[in-house]
């Protein structure tokens, strides 16, 4: 027969401060945790929402970033002609040759950093539906107008709508924010791609962006691209494109799994110890349990599940606290630097269902090591002993 | 001390207990000299300060942009300046596209580059052969450590944004406290036909005679270039540095933040098990007071429970960390995407020392609060607890 849990969370309740101060830990702990996993969580999914199978970019053979590439006019207007390519309702191909230029601006925060400028044509709009202005309008070719991101005002100086953004040669006025639904898009300006040509001084493209009617058609449009030997150029989905860059995010994967590792270790010996004290404690109860008919097992079960209740306890309170805290204290954007763009992407903490379900196994996890050891030396003792027990 | 022996023996009372506390500390010690190490190989001057008086000029729209070689010259001529190289960035792929065999991959003038970059120390033998062979490279030596590079082997460089493939000889290492990158000469990558050959550079990396000159140089640099079609950034290898750091954005306040929040907690864990001890001996306590301890006595007593606990905890995570975690996490790293930030990680004493006074401060912080509740204990109350 199973000792009732009621007798497990008496005696927590009991002991006010001690298991105060472990459920706290435990908390913690799995704040942290979380803290860094949704870091992870956040640069994955920015670079995987809206990534589609219809859209490739066409970049010269062996690069990994548009920036790195180079796409002659010439090329471009032949790509226009090849299979797989979905037409407007006005009948023109959707394709948009892109330049992107890396330019080096002040933060808010005083530092500066790299951010990506990608010139589009007008109809590299379209192809993007996750992309839609929220506030002004659409820039005009010929006028060196370029829209931002929503989020990068919260980061970058002189990047407001009405602004002038300068820097070096390059000069821009700001007259629309775009919304790009979390994707790494929400680090980025755009501008027209002829304006960006001419500033630049650059005659070429860095990539060109097609948009396929399905991921068949794409399919067909990359071994297209592939079979053509003028071009000297792949294709990718963007989808591929964009899981490449997960390495920037790998950094933060590998310092959770350590800081995960060392402190779930070091909060189990926390939850250890008060088990340990629980347990000799109570040396006298056990006896009684024992006597009045409880088996080994039972006893060990029980310790088990206090010690599990102990740290499901804090494992949910730390979860709680990230939630809290993701959700209601940092909310603006945070940016580390994407290794392959060699630019700043913007991302927001995600706190995803199986992270939270993550956080509370890791708190389970830390109380079954932390309270099996105990539990185990309860179950052992004597009755004669345990009863005579002071 | 006549009661260090009392004290010693009340640590050691209940073994496991102590074993675990002093686990805990261990553990979050040897975290805490992995993270902040890491920080360090993030943000500090590589070169120790011996790099202060050399500047690094780049295209003022980033890194991104090239300079024409015509600047070369010009920036030669300026009073103070010792030596200029132009530097080219070429970010190929070595194997394949994995992070962990990514490094930094230049090319230099031969002729000039150790007159620059002059914290390295470098065999002549060595320098004599990389200047005479135009395919040769030296590297740093940590990295020929990390990919077992032996004098002769051959590298190939596959071309990402410069788009021609590179096959390069090693011809040696050379030490410095940057030692996460390879050279080999712009001339090799001119004869490759890149598209900016004998025309065009990255970077300018120069010398200058003393720290009084570097405000003067830097100035006379970007104003001869102001109005150019070339405009460039001038700044100090130090703040070239920190400028890739500051792309890694809040990742490094991250990192403190967490370090804190862990420290706190520990220290809630001693806390929690001296608080513990001190309630099991509450009798105890009271008879040692009505044999004549004092009040102070007993505080001292716990407070330096607390303390000896966390000092054998900071002593041990100090050996472990040093002599087998550190060592097991840099080799497991080597194979992941850290490895980029390994290649210059070094747990200075500086950091060791930093651990070991952590150890006392949680030891003080966490015995505080239960030392002091156990002096006030009164001897009736105490004589009267049954646990």
């Amino acid at each position: 027969m199973a000792i009732p849990l009621k007798y497990n969370l008496r005696n927590l309740l009991v002991r006010k401060v001690s298991t105060g101060m472990t459920v706290f830990v435990i908390c913690l702990v799995v704040t942290v945790f979380l803290f860094v996993l949704s870091l992870w969580q956040g640069v994955t999914r920015t670079l995987t929402v809206n990534a589609s199978e219809r859209n490739v970019l066409t970049m010269r053979v062996g690069s990994q970033a548009e920036m790195q590439s180079v796409v002659t006019r010439d090329s471009a207007d032949l790509i226009r002609a090849l299979p797989g390519i979905e037409r407007s309702a006005a009948g023109q191909p959707l394709v948009s040759p892109e330049l992107l230029i890396l330019i080096n601006i002040p933060r808010l925060d005083g530092k500066s950093t790299n951010v990506q400028v990608r010139g589009i044509a007008p109809i590299g709009m379209e192809m993007r539906p996750g992309v839609t202005i929220v506030e002004g309008r659409m820039f005009r070719p010929g006028t060196n107008d370029a829209i931002v991101s929503k989020v990068l005002p919260s980061r970058f100086a002189n990047v407001r709508l009405g602004d002038t953004l300068k820097m070096g040669s390059y000069r821009w006025t700001i007259v629309g924010l775009f919304d790009a639904s979390g994707s790494a898009y929400e680090s980025e300006i755009w501008t027209d791609v002829a304006d960006l040509q001419a500033q630049a001084k650059r005659q070429i493209y860095s990539a060109v962006f097609v948009r396929a009617a399905d991921p068949d058609s794409a399919r067909r449009y990359i071994e297209a691209v592939k079979g053509d030997q003028r071009l000297k150029l792949e294709g990718k989905t963007e989808k591929t494109y964009y899981e490449e860059q997960m390495v920037t995010g790998e950094p933060i994967k590998y310092i959770a799994i350590l800081v995960g590792i060392f402190t779930a270790i070091g909060a189990s010996f926390g939850a250890m110890n008060t088990m340990y004290a629980q347990v000799s404690a109570r040396i006298r109860e056990i006896g009684t349990l024992r006597a009045i008919g409880f088996s080994r097992r039972s006893v060990l079960a029980s310790f088990v599940l206090e010690s599990l209740m102990l740290c499901l306890a804090g494992g949910v309170l730390g979860t709680a606290l990230a939630y809290v805290l993701f959700n209601l204290i940092i909310t603006a954007p945070t940016g580390t630097m994407n290794f392959r763009t060699f630019s700043e992407v913007l991302f927001n903490f995600r706190l995803t269902p199986p992270l939270i379900l993550g956080g509370l196994a890791f708190s389970l996890a830390m109380g079954l090591f932390g309270g099996f050891f105990p539990a185990a030396r309860a179950a052992r003792l004597k009755i004669t002993t345990a009863l005579r027990e002071v | 001390m006549k009661y260090l022996r009392l004290i010693w023996k009340n640590v050691f009372r209940k073994k496991i207990r102590m074993f675990l506390t002093t686990g805990s500390i261990v553990l979050v010690l040897v975290l805490i000299v992995v993270l902040v190490s890491l920080l360090n190989a993030m943000e500090a001057d590589p070169s120790g300060g011996r790099g202060a008086n050399r500047l690094v000029v780049q295209h003022a729209t980033g890194l991104a942009t090239f300079l024409p070689l015509s600047q070369r010259q010009r920036i030669a001529q300026i009073p103070g300046v010792v030596a200029v190289t132009p530097e080219i960035w070429f970010g190929g792929v070595y194997k394949d596209e994995k992070p962990e065999n990514w490094f930094g991959q230049l090319s230099a003038d031969p002729e000039i580059f150790f007159k620059v970059f002059d914290d390295a120390t470098v065999d002549p033998a060595v320098e004599a052969t990389w200047r005479a062979e135009r395919n040769s490279f030296v590297a740093g030596k940590s990295l020929e450590e990390k990919f077992g590079w032996k004098p002769g082997d051959h590298i190939i460089l596959k071309g990402t944004y410069i788009p021609v493939n590179l096959d390069l000889v090693y011809r040696g290492s050379y030490h410095a406290g940057d030692e996460s990158n390879i050279f080999f000469h712009n001339e090799y990558l001119n004869q490759a036909q890149w598209f900016g050959a004998n025309r065009m550079t990255g970077i300018y990396y120069l010398k200058v005679a003393s720290g009084e000159d570097l405000p003067r140089v830097t100035a006379a640099i970007d104003r001869m270039f102001e109005n150019s079609d070339a405009p460039t950034k001038t700044m100090t290898e130090k703040q070239f540095q920190q400028s890739f750091m500051e792309m890694m954005g809040n990742v490094k306040g991250l990192i403190r933040w967490i370090s804190l929040i862990i420290l706190f907690a520990v220290t809630l864990i001693v806390a929690n098990t001296v608080a513990m001890s001190a309630r099991e001996r509450v009798t105890e306590i009271a008879v040692m007071r009505t044999l004549g301890f004092r009040r102070t006595h007993i505080l001292s007593f716990i407070l330096s429970e607390s303390v000896l606990m966390s000092l054998l905890g900071g002593i041990f995570g100090i050996l472990l960390a040093k002599f087998l975690l550190i060592p097991l996490i840099v080799a497991g790293g080597a194979k992941t995407a850290l490895s980029v930030f390994l290649i210059n990680f070094k747990v200075t004493p500086e950091i060791f020392l930093g651990a070991f006074l952590i150890s006392v401060g949680i030891g003080v912080l966490a015995g505080f609060v239960p030392a002091i509740r156990s002096s006030q204990i009164r001897i009736v109350d105490g004589l009267r607890q049954v646990v």
